[in-house]
């Protein structure tokens, strides 16, 4: 990375983490309302154990991790899923999750079924609260981090969600100061004496989804799709500032930016495996980076697929092909 | 300027709008972007000298 290009991603890094640094509060009432509940429901390892047994271990070859960018709803990636005969894990960001089961990815044809969330804020709650969540739920293995808001969590419970724990790492770096160590600690003390697995998060849940399928569920070839980390051209500035959100709070919040001077914030980056252009955010550059770094940082037996088919991620490591030309090969 | 962005109505960005290394904003505008464009629904990337660690840890 180039030395410029370092500086403005280890300053990105640093405006992340301080602001989730203001829900520090937060996560830690969260934990202490969680901590009973931990204690009694699974950890995310166990899907390890119990979904690879040899029966399914051929079923389990490959995933795919489905993020909400643009492509999804541009390639129809969804629809052509939705139709496939794919037998491989489907691992469902929770923001999408709604939206995926109303398109028939439900895990009534898919039982690999698993959604996982990140967020400790209380506004992923309208996630799961939905008619259909509670129509599939007891199907779906639900993965959410010790300080995911307790009434998140409760909701997906109120659903069927099969809750499993795991931490988000945040601080253990720190050492035994940290909130990860005495978290860790504290969930030690009882049921789960070997602990939890902790999620390298990469700073947002499609990333801490790619990192699930294969540092859990230790699936071998990962596919991604509405993974754009990037705009098009075409796409509105209300889009793009609010990140295609519906929520009233961003959409409010876009209209109040700068346009000009946050246009300078934008990037454009050429993607030469798919010879377009994508403009790619400082949020979309955050996330992008991150991914990119961490997959070639991924193990060898590993393959990432790309196939969003729009948007800015290629590079080591990363093969792209389409929906369709994945379904065929890991159906 | 040559540009390779569609003509569109709803966004209107040039090469010479887009961030380089002569364009420096403030700390503070930088993080009122970042703000307002939805960081709120993000995490953090952990960092560690331990690098094997920022893959992730099976038991903590």
């Amino acid at each position: 990375m180039k030395s410029k290009d370092k500086e403005i991603n280890d300053a990105l890094e640093k405006t992340m983490k301080g602001i989730l640094d203001q829900a520090y509060d937060e996560m830690i009432q969260n934990f202490s309302l969680n901590l009973k509940n931990i204690w009694k429901e699974p950890s995310a390892s166990i899907i390890s154990n119990d979904d690879f047994n040899e029966n399914d271990f051929s079923k389990m070859q490959s995933a795919i991790v489905i993020g909400r960018g643009p492509s999804i709803k541009k390639k129809k990636h969804l629809e052509l899923l939705a139709k496939s005969n794919y037998k491989g894990a489907i691992i469902c960001t929770d923001g999408n999750l709604i939206n995926i089961l109303e398109h028939g990815i439900t895990p009534k044809k898919f039982p690999m079924f698993y959604v996982i969330s990140v967020e400790p804020y209380k506004r992923i709650f309208k996630l799961f609260d939905n008619k259909i969540v509670d129509k599939y739920g007891d199907k779906i293995k639900g993965f959410f981090p010790t300080v995911v808001n307790p009434d998140v969590v409760s909701r997906a419970r109120k659903a069927g969600i099969m809750i499993h724990w795991f931490h988000n790492l945040y601080d253990l770096n720190y050492g035994k100061r940290s909130l990860n160590y005495i978290f860790a600690k504290m969930v030690r003390t009882k049921n789960h004496l070997n602990g939890l697995p902790a999620l390298q998060t990469g700073g947002n849940v499609g990333t801490s989804a790619w990192f699930f399928s294969w540092k859990i569920l230790k699936i071998k070839n990962v596919g991604l799709i509405g993974m754009n980390q990037g705009w098009e051209p075409s796409d509105s500035w209300e889009t793009i500032l609010s990140h295609n959100s519906k929520s009233k709070e961003h959409l409010a919040q876009a209209t109040n930016v700068n346009k000009k001077k946050y246009g300078q914030l934008i990037e454009k980056v050429y993607n030469p495996d798919l010879k377009s252009y994508s403009l790619v955010d400082p949020i979309f550059r955050f996330y992008r980076n991150s991914l990119i770094e961490f997959i070639e940082r991924s193990p060898k037996w590993l393959t990432t697929i790309n196939a969003t088919e729009g948007g800015s991620l290629f590079g080591k490591r990363i093969k792209q092909m389409t929906l369709k030309q994945f379904l065929k090969k890991y159906c | 300027m040559k540009t390779n962005f569609k003509k569109s109505e709803n966004i209107k960005i040039d090469e010479d709008e887009m961030i380089d290394e002569k364009r420096d904003l403030t700390k503070e505008e930088f993080e009122e972007f970042i703000h307002k464009s939805g960081a709120k629904g993000s995490f953090m990337v952990y960092r560690s000298t331990k690098k094997d660690e920022e893959l992730g840890i099976d038991e903590l």
